[in-house]
């Protein structure tokens, strides 16, 4: 048994808007060699145990886990794919590694959204068959009627939410892997058609292709293999009651309740005197006020003027989406989380290039699994 | 048609599709509660007497405490709108001619999701009373769309 667990190895591939000349397995064969290559590991002869994160709608093939052993090199391995974002994938390993059913773990998410040519059918399929389903309404609606309830009840306002999608566009322009970077006034974010009002199609992300891949480590191995291993110090996870007629559409106890259950492991009180940085999810520009508020880093209602007054950029007080988030780098479907955990790494080790953020011990990565879910989860890591 | 279906020179893919057509048992709640809706045009509820809290739709079971429940209520068909938005697209992302208005009508403890009917779109607001209109009972198939939609109440 392992009490602590580290990421030793990432790669990835991506992101773009679309990918017709790639798979999505060479996209996953790319990914996994880079991480394989960085944490110096073979996997036919060292892995022990492989956790993939899909969904078959979205992948397009029935049973689609037992497409993804070959790219990986995890044929005749233990090897599962869970229906869960990417950070589900990583507390999966974590959970391998912590009961010492295994010492090394890879952990793989992707996305392949380009070929999804009925997302929003597959979306609308997710929604409650006999309550919901019948009123054949675009899924975009959850999101319109929580935002919504969002702003009446904080007082945030549009321009607030503008000023994230701005934030998070601008900071994309220093990343190499973000397609979607682009220097916005805050009217040009207010622009366009609205998609379910209160919420704009520009507070949206758009999706994108690519693959993470990340290799864990029990502490023993850690220390011997890599000279930098990012630390996973808590993990949690939680869901709130899926359906639109009893869910809480005030407040995201699950995102708190997750939240909760990393701090504790990781012994933190005041996550804002200890966590010098986040990547959260931004699926859609509210999203991240919402977020932030759950997560404690402010009070409900504080987020929106945090952002206006720049506590959430780069230089600011807690930068929020370095990266530039799903806004910037584009959303990778259930690979989401793991992008967001790929920031907190890259920047831990300090090969976050023009972006890298200075003396940043602790970071946090968050994620959501989108419309009409409630699942969310949260690690936090150090160097 | 997009610039990659045009371009003779775009790489290889092949399409794929799938008929999806799947049967969702309403259950014994769902029975009750459509079959109120249908012959009685009634929205009906469960009491959770440990936790006191309606539910609506009503169901069998309380999700915070577990209890099996059988205390079935008529809620009346008056609500509150909640929240509200504004559709823009269709459920396959297509735009829509005119945007629709979408409500969540909280109702006891819980509520329904349904559009909302004879108002101004500037009209709507959070907090506004509404009530249910039924389909004629002749047109009711015992489905969430006997509630044609929900409107403003008028004293």
């Amino acid at each position: 048994m392992s009490e602590r667990v580290a990421i030793i190895g990432v790669g990835w591939a991506g992101y773009r808007p679309v990918s017709p000349e790639v798979s999505y397995k060479e996209w996953m064969y790319e990914a996994a060699v880079k991480a394989y290559a960085d944490a110096g590991v073979d996997p036919r002869r060292d892995v022990d145990s492989f956790v993939t994160v899909a969904e078959d709608f979205i992948e397009g093939t029935s049973i689609f886990d037992e497409y993804v052993p070959d790219q990986l090199g995890a044929a005749l391995k233990p090897v599962h794919t869970i229906g869960g974002d990417g950070l589900h994938g990583l507390a999966t390993g974590y959970m391998l590694i912590r009961t010492g059913l295994a010492n090394l773990v890879v952990v793989e998410g992707h996305s392949k959204a380009s070929n999804v040519l009925t997302l929003p059918e597959i979306t609308a399929y997710a929604q409650d068959p006999v309550l919901n389903r019948p009123l054949g309404l675009n899924t975009e609606f959850v999101a319109g009627l929580e935002m919504n309830r969002y702003l009446f009840e904080t007082g945030t306002s549009l321009e607030q939410c503008a000023a994230v999608v701005v934030k998070n566009r601008r900071n994309a322009l220093r990343n190499p892997l973000a397609p979607y970077g682009a220097d916005l006034t805050l009217d040009e974010a207010l622009e366009g058609p609205p998609l379910a009002w209160p919420l704009y199609h520009r507070h949206k992300s758009k999706h994108a292709d690519g693959a993470i891949v990340m290799v864990l480590a029990s502490g023993e191995r850690a220390e011997v293999l890599s000279h930098q291993p990012i630390w996973i110090l808590g993990m949690g996870w939680c869901n709130c009651a899926p359906s639109l007629e009893s869910r809480d559409w005030n407040e995201l106890r699950y995102i708190r309740k997750a939240a909760n259950m990393a701090y504790q492991q990781a012994g933190i009180v005041q996550p804002n005197l200890v966590i010098d940085f986040a990547e959260i999810d931004d699926t859609y520009a509210y999203k991240e006020l919402q977020h932030l508020e759950a997560l404690g880093f402010c009070r409900v209602g504080e987020a929106g003027y945090l952002t206006e007054e720049g506590a959430t950029e780069p230089e600011g007080e807690l930068p929020v989406n370095v990266s530039g988030g799903s806004l910037g780098m584009g959303n990778l479907l259930d690979a989401s989380g793991l992008a967001r955990a790929l920031e907190v790494v890259l920047q831990l080790r300090g090969e976050a290039g023009s972006r890298q953020l200075e003396e940043v011990e602790v970071g946090l990565a968050q994620s959501w699994r989108g419309v009409p879910t409630t699942s969310g989860a949260v690690a936090v890591m150090s160097h | 048609m997009s610039l990659l279906e045009r371009n003779p020179q775009a790489p290889n893919a092949w399409l794929g599709d799938l008929p999806v057509t799947s049967r969702y048992t309403a259950g014994i709640a769902g029975e009750k509660f459509f079959r109120a809706m249908k012959d009685e045009g009634k929205i009906l509820g469960t009491f959770c007497e440990n936790c006191d809290i309606t539910y609506i739709p009503g169901r069998i079971f309380c999700e915070r405490c577990m209890a099996e429940l059988d205390h079935w209520q008529d809620v009346g068909t008056i609500g509150e709108i909640y929240t509200f938005t504004l559709l823009f697209e269709n459920l396959d992302g297509t735009q829509r001619e005119e945007p629709l208005a979408v409500a969540f009508i909280r109702m006891g403890d819980g509520g329904l999701i349904h559009q909302l009917g004879e108002v101004d779109l500037e009209d709507i607001s959070i907090g506004m009373p509404v009530e249910a209109v039924f389909k004629p009972k002749s047109k009711r198939q015992g489905s969430i769309l006997d509630i044609q939609y929900f409107r403003p109440l008028t004293e």
